[in-house]
């Protein structure tokens, strides 16, 4: 690996903690900073198909499919006082690991490649929600800063075990 | 009289039968907390409702072509619906008759016949078996396949929305539908409707009914648990709810129809193909539609929403089953339908709304499965029981129906009443109690 790639990496793995840091402080606004414009914020419903057939996820339904006005919509509303789902927060740890950079264009753009494991411990309840999966991201430059620009997030059950997704993925 | 120191455990279900037909009280709107907890109720519930009423399978476009297949659950059990080669559709037990191994594991796919993973007996998507590994050497000549043939469900369709039952002696799905038919036509029968994609699931620490309650009749909440919504402009204001006729069928079916509106809220180009599908009256209740809420008992929901998405208005046609996998847990399963005549942008449309507003990600959604939760969570346990918490349902108990509306049912003239819940109520205690 070049150093190149080294240092980059690296870079990327600092954003994706930093992000991490954001949503698990409840800090939508500085989160969505980190958002470019013209994002695309997917994730797939995944399914069960027959042996090895792939991709084993629909291509055409979602539990996110949001565009940057979407994702605004998202973050003003955990802002208003009726947004129940979220009142308390829940407390979350996002732990990002196995970054890996597929693609990198210095300055310009990269694409990313890591896991997501995301604890989700709401009020008093015991129970916690495990939502796992591949994050497949690509960043843009812009304004001398790297944005999210595509996130499209693999989950790893085709039931989803947690009772919505008032949160981030 | 309602007895003191109840516990449904030491009942014989016969007892508890008896305990349910004395404090469950819909017509005076009291419906005890625990029906929603316990367990006892949970197991009355699945051989008295869930064994035998007609539940939601799919929509038939979900199997378009020959040999298309899908897996769904009836009442806990897993079945197999295909389309055969002669294009009729089937349901199967998902079970080898030979030793009970699950065939298929897939939730859909395109296939002829069905190979068992634990000895390899093949069978047709008719149900056929007609391979049996070895079969000459181990079973004989002069051995007969045809009594191997897996075990069939019933199924029958209306409008495209597939129903499933176990109980042989069930009534036809049309009889058991009735009156409430008049207005599936108009959220699944306006139009040639297909499902986009694959259904959405989560799973809810909730009790199944309190989805089906909150879709049959509950326009209420929304003004409190749905308040985020008025307060981005997606809809116009809070008591936007209340407005347009609660109605019931026979059977415990019902729902909220939201009118009127002044935009037409389904895809302008359409409206030749809908009046073709429609009568005149049922016409007349779309062309004013701004929402449409409700329950096919016992557990299918079904809902029609139009809202404000970055500056349009648009609309999103959806079923969901509560599908219960314990007394206090269900799977939400979630289907779009779209018109199949409709542009690709106002079908792309369509989803966006739909996945912003109740997919599991859905900004209405989350906040009612939140409620959902705590709920469940109350009602949960022997306390309840025994304190003999009651929920009141008495809202609009002083009203009388209106007698002018155009469609059929019990029909009163705004929202906001529990007349459906307590319609709910009484169908479910008489097959819980029969």
């Amino acid at each position: 690996m070049s150093l190149e790639k080294m240092l980059a990496t690296y870079e990327f793995e600092q954003w994706l903690y930093a992000e991490a840091k954001f949503l698990d402080d409840i800090d939508f606004d500085s989160w969505f900073s980190l958002l470019h414009p013209a994002i695309s914020y997917q994730m797939p419903v995944r399914v069960n198909k027959e042996g090895m057939e792939r991709p084993d996820y629909s291509l055409d339904m979602f539990a996110f499919d949001d565009d940057i006005e979407l994702l605004k919509i998202r973050v003003d509303r955990l802002k208003t006082d009726y947004a129940w789902a979220e009142i308390p927060p829940s407390r979350t740890r996002r732990s990002v690991n196995n970054v890996r950079l597929l693609e990198y264009v210095p300055n310009d753009k990269a694409v990313v490649n890591s896991y997501l494991t995301l604890y989700r411990s709401r009020s008093t309840d015991i129970h916690h929600d495990l939502i796992s999966g591949e994050r497949h991201d690509e960043f843009t430059f812009a304004d001398g800063e790297w944005k999210l620009s595509k996130r499209r997030f693999i989950v790893d059950q085709t039931t989803l075990n947690t009772r919505n997704l008032a949160i981030f993925v | 009289m309602i007895k003191t120191n109840i516990n449904l455990e030491d009942m014989s279900q016969k007892e508890a039968i008896e305990y349910l037909s004395e404090s469950v009280q819909p017509e005076i709107g009291a419906i005890p907390a625990y029906l929603l907890g316990d367990p006892m109720v949970y197991d009355i519930e699945h051989k008295k409702v869930f064994l035998k009423t007609w539940l939601f399978i799919g929509h038939e476009s979900e199997i378009p072509n020959k040999n298309d297949f899908i897996t769904r659950d009836v009442a806990g059990y897993s079945v197999i619906v295909s389309r055969g080669a002669d294009g009729e559709i089937r349901a199967l037990y998902n079970m080898c008759t030979h030793r009970g191994m699950k065939l298929c594991r897939a939730d859909a796919g395109n296939k002829s016949s069905f190979t068992c993973p634990y000895h390899g007996f093949n069978f047709k998507n008719n149900g056929d078996c007609v391979g049996v590994p070895l079969q000459k050497d181990i079973y004989g000549e002069e051995f007969d396949k045809s009594g191997l043939g897996l075990h069939k469900v019933r199924i029958e369709s209306y409008k495209g929305l597939m129903f499933g039952t176990w109980n042989d002696e069930a009534e036809s799905l049309e009889d058991f539908l009735g009156d409430f038919k008049w207005y599936i036509d108009i959220f699944a029968g306006r139009a040639e409707m297909e499902v986009i994609g694959a259904p959405q699931r989560f799973v809810i620490h909730s009790n199944w009914k309190i989805g089906a309650d909150n879709f049959v009749g509950d326009s209420y909440h929304t003004m409190v648990t749905h308040g985020s919504i008025v307060k981005l402009g997606m809809v116009p204001s809070a008591t936007y709810s209340k407005k347009g006729y609660q109605i019931h069928t026979s059977k415990g079916h019902g729902l909220n129809l939201g009118t009127p509106n002044p935009d037409f809220a389904f895809p302008e180009e359409l409206k030749e193909e809908y009046k073709s599908n429609l009568t005149n009256e049922q016409y007349d209740v779309l062309a004013n539609l701004k929402n449409m809420i409700g329950n096919i008992f016992p557990n299918l929901s079904f809902l029609i929403s139009h809202t404000k998405v970055k500056g349009q208005l648009i609309s999103n046609t959806s079923v969901r089953l509560w599908r219960p996998v314990g007394a206090d847990k269900m799977e939400v399963i979630t289907w779009l339908l779209v018109e199949k005549n409709a542009s690709d942008d106002w079908k792309r449309r369509s989803r966006e709304s739909f996945v912003l507003t109740f997919s599991p990600s859905g900004i209405f959604e989350q906040d009612d499965t939140e409620v959902f939760t705590d709920i469940t969570a109350a009602a949960s346990g022997t306390m309840p029981l025994v304190k003999q918490l009651t929920y009141n349902y008495t809202m609009g108990l002083h009203r009388t129906p209106v007698e002018d509306f155009i469609g059929p049912g019990v029909v009163f003239d705004d929202k906001f009443t529990e007349a459906n819940q307590r319609n709910f109520y009484r169908y479910w205690l008489d097959l819980m109690t029969t």
